[in-house]
């Protein structure tokens, strides 16, 4: 472990932004995560008649007046949207509306893994069924295209990079930004994740049986896979002295940031959590706090057999015998697997849980499973110290590792 | 990655190619010192394209034999992407001789990769299994080679590297932000070395996609040709391929006795938030900013390897960003009255093609020793631009300006240099095929 944190500028949190199954908007996500239930269930857009599976975490209809306020709206694909939208009421609330936003200190670092294959989708069903399709359809297919429409919404002129590296992208985004602030390259930075719901995935998670058919049970004995959910988390972080300057209030700190990669399988994890537990390392070595001063674990938890058991292993060997005893949820349980955004809402939940001073719970009945150990937050939020050290764990296919550090911000 | 005085410096000691000209250093040094490129036809009975007319050519990869790099069987559970970048990266590591799967200073390996629209070729064909016969019949092994980041996974695999695995989608910028990213795990202490490649496949659809949105030279538009800068280009030529460079600090690089091909001085990256999903900004002073700031910090350089591509708007918006830095500003240490010129100007996508890192290939090739050739494709001044690409036979570059505008407004640049020591390589030839 490293004896203080990386050089350069502490980084703090004072915005976020979400659209997730339990609607638009971070204060729905927090209602809904602190309920305790799950946003999941028979999508109605989305037709899962023919997969194997039917469940999913759909985002309901936009508000009325967003698209109104958003310019471009109609061109922007599912994912685009769930991007700036949750990219303005991020800048919202962190006071950072209007010109005094845009310039050559702010970027934008955007994870994501499907950006417009929905609209791709509907593009090849013309292709193969008329020979005909609106190339239009095409704008947003690339996957810097959410990242790209944030930074137009917000008036980048600084840095904007798009990442996919599977279910990491949003927390390796996050990390990217990170770094960004600490060497001065950015005082702000707009940082997170969208992805929507598309056959693509459906079908492909689904061919690989790691599909829950029922909700989604991270950690319980039962679990049986995971529900797809889509959405977008984003972040506005800038420096502490930036945000003191301005008068702007820090929800959390972000510590730091560590990646790795299990190198082992492309869809398997390392039985052992051998390279979720490198990540671990290297964010909290990032960070500079030990292993003991972790006080909640917001898991990648995706309800697979496999990937929960390999996480807890991970958890296990960096935390030792504290491991049973650090409060552990899954916000997978509750809006699905967002793919390459589930690292940035799940962040966003993480400051929310550090603001809100409690760990939601992990939706669904029982306890955990008793072969893991794990102190899974079930049956209500478990209270958190205001100066809490919170990790998110993002573990992807291809083995790719993300994992952040954030640090509650006392009132 | 802004320098950081307390960092250690960072070098490139690998490097490693596939792509239409072939596999490895010779063939890409060679149509890059000659100006050959090498085009072939894109399949067009699927009937993706538009009838009459509209684009033929790309710079494919597909049909090189790659046996020596990915094992048959590996291959057959790889994407084109997965086998060209494996292949690159095998390549690049034996340059730079590190064995694939050992650490260096004990640290793990980080990879860094770029990639513009994924594997595109499998992406099609799942869509095409839901399509026709229901997701149902979805392939778990086809889906798993799907994500933007298979590429990077099947080398990490190959390397056992255990650093950062990160895939950047920033289209044509996406290559200098990956080399930047891999810059700052090694200077960091983060990776031993770190893998940076840029991998791209073409397939039908994705080219036919390219000319509907008119971004493709095409035969009857003025001749199908990739011409960076010149009055008469009409389009890019899609380029398919990997290159794969090793980057590690200077210090790894002399204890373990690597001769260094480049030293990494700097990089930027801006955006234009006017600038259309398709296309470019018509701004220069956007991304200007950033670009005088890297210089500033990085010094002078003596060539650019351009991202100009043919492109009506990009190479526009290319040039106008390049003589708003340069034209009229006296030199660093030069006197008032004295007037900074314009370096000269590689364009490397008139041999290779759009994607697949060809201006990273020329960039470190051409500061390793190898000779620049001529600008295939140009031959008219746009005296809207008022810019001529490298005729061959200019002084070899000793530090140089990678610059990357990316469709959708994106900017990036790095600045590299000769290595100390480095014998001034020959001028290069003048003429096609000389």
């Amino acid at each position: 472990m490293k004896d203080g944190p990386a050089p350069g500028h502490r980084v703090v949190v004072t915005g976020i932004g979400a659209v997730s199954g339990w609607g638009w908007g971070a204060d729905e996500l927090w209602r809904g995560l602190a309920g305790g239930a799950a946003a999941i269930g028979v999508p109605a857009r989305f037709d899962t008649r023919r997969h194997r599976t039917r469940l999913a975490a759909e985002v309901p209809p936009s508000p009325n007046g967003l698209a109104a306020s958003v310019p471009g709206w109609r061109r922007l694909s599912r994912a685009d949207r769930f991007a700036v939208a949750a990219a303005m009421e991020a800048c919202r609330q962190a006071g950072l509306e209007g010109d005094d936003a845009r310039g050559f200190d702010l970027g934008v670092f955007f994870g994501g893994s499907t950006a417009g294959m929905a609209e791709c989708e509907r593009f090849f069903h013309g292709l193969t069924e008329r020979r005909r399709a609106r190339i239009s359809l095409l704008v947003s297919h690339p996957l810097n295209a959410p990242g790209d429409a944030v930074a137009r919404l917000v008036g980048a002129r600084g840095p904007v990079q798009s990442l996919s590296s599977a279910c990491a992208s949003g927390a390796l985004a996050i990390g990217a930004a990170l770094d960004a602030l600490r060497d001065g390259d950015v005082a702000m930075a707009v940082a997170g994740g969208a992805d929507s719901l598309c056959h693509l995935t459906f079908a492909g998670f689904n061919s690989l049986r790691i599909v829950d058919a029922e909700h989604c049970r991270p950690f319980r004995r039962q679990r049986q896979g995971l529900n797809l959910g889509e959405g977008a988390g984003v972040l506005v972080l800038e420096t502490l002295e930036h945000a003191r300057r301005r008068g702007a209030r820090p929800l959390a700190e972000l510590l730091g940031a560590g990646a790795s990669c299990d190198a082992h399988h492309m869809t398997a994890p390392h039985p052992q959590g051998a390279g979720a537990a490198l990540a671990l390392r290297s964010a909290l070595g990032d960070a500079g706090v030990a292993a003991g001063d972790v006080g909640f674990v917001n898991a990648h938890g995706t309800g697979t057999p496999q990937n929960d058991a390999a996480e807890w292993r991970a958890i296990e060997q960096v935390f030792g015998e504290r491991a049973r005893r650090i409060p552990v949820t899954a916000t997978k349980g509750a809006v699905g697997h967002l793919l390459g955004s589930s690292g940035a809402i799940e962040a966003v939940a993480t400051v929310q849980c550090l603001a809100a001073g409690a760990a939601h719970a992990a939706p669904g009945d029982g306890g955990a499973d008793e072969d893991l150990g794990v102190d899974l937050v079930v049956g209500g939020a478990r209270p958190l110290a205001p100066d809490c050290v919170a990790v998110s764990t993002s573990f992807g296919f291809g083995g790719a590792n993300a994992v952040l550090v954030l640090r509650g911000w006392p009132r | 990655m802004s320098p950081s005085s307390s960092r250690p410096a960072v070098v490139v000691t690998g490097f490693g190619a596939v792509n239409a000209v072939g596999c490895g250093r010779e063939p890409t040094a060679a149509a890059l010192a000659s100006g050959t490129p090498a085009w072939s036809e894109v399949e067009r009975p699927a009937g993706y394209h538009r009838r009459g007319g509209g684009a033929r050519l790309a710079g494919l990869a597909a049909g090189h034999d790659l046996s020596a790099w990915v094992s048959a069987g590996a291959a057959r559970r790889m994407s084109l992407g997965s086998k060209l970048a494996v292949a690159a990266a095998r390549m690049a590591l034996a340059d730079a001789g590190i064995v694939a799967g050992a650490e260096v200073g004990g640290k793990p390996t980080a990879m860094v990769f770029s990639n513009a629209f994924g594997p595109s070729m499998i992406t099609e064909k799942i869509l095409t299994q839901i399509e026709s016969e229901g997701p149902l019949a979805v392939s778990p092994a086809l889906f798993t080679e799907s994500v933007a980041n298979a590429p990077a996974a099947q080398v990490a695999i190959v390397c056992r590297a255990l650093g950062a695995n990160v895939t950047v989608t920033q289209r044509e910028a996406g290559a200098l932000i990956a080399l930047a990213r891999a810059a700052g795990e090694v200077a960091r202490g983060r990776a031993g070395y770190a893998l940076v490649v840029a991998v791209d496949e073409v397939t039908p659809l994705l080219h036919a996609v390219f000319d509907r949105f008119g971004a493709l030279s095409r035969p009857d538009a003025g001749g199908e040709e990739a011409r960076p800068f010149d009055r008469r280009r009409n389009g890019f030529i899609l380029g398919e391929g990997a290159t794969a460079l090793v980057v590690e600090t200077a210090e790894s690089a002399a204890q373990r006795g690597d001769r260094v091909l480049a030293r990494f001085l700097g990089t930027a990256s801006a955006f234009d938030p006017e600038a259309p999903a398709t296309g470019w900004g018509s701004d220069p002073a956007a991304l200007t900013p950033a670009l005088e700031r890297l210089l500033a910090r990085a010094g002078d350089v003596d060539a650019v390897v351009c991202g100009a591509s043919g492109s009506v708007a990009g190479d526009r918006l290319e040039a106008h960003v390049l003589k708003a830095v340069w034209d009229g500003r006296p030199p660093r240490g030069g006197s008032e009255g004295e007037a900074r010129r314009l370096p000269p100007l590689l364009a490397p996508k008139a041999v290779l093609g759009e994607f697949g890192g060809a201006q990273l290939a020329a960039a470190v090739l051409a500061l390793a020793g190898e000779p620049c050739g001529p600008t295939p494709g140009f031959s008219e001044v746009d005296p809207e631009l008022g810019v001529t690409p490298w005729a061959g036979g200019e002084p070899a570059p000793s530090a140089l300006l990678i610059s990357s505008l990316a469709t959708g407004g994106a900017a990036a640049w790095a600045v590299l240099a000769r290595a100390a020591g480095t014998l001034t390589p020959s001028p290069s030839p003048r003429g096609r095929g000389e």
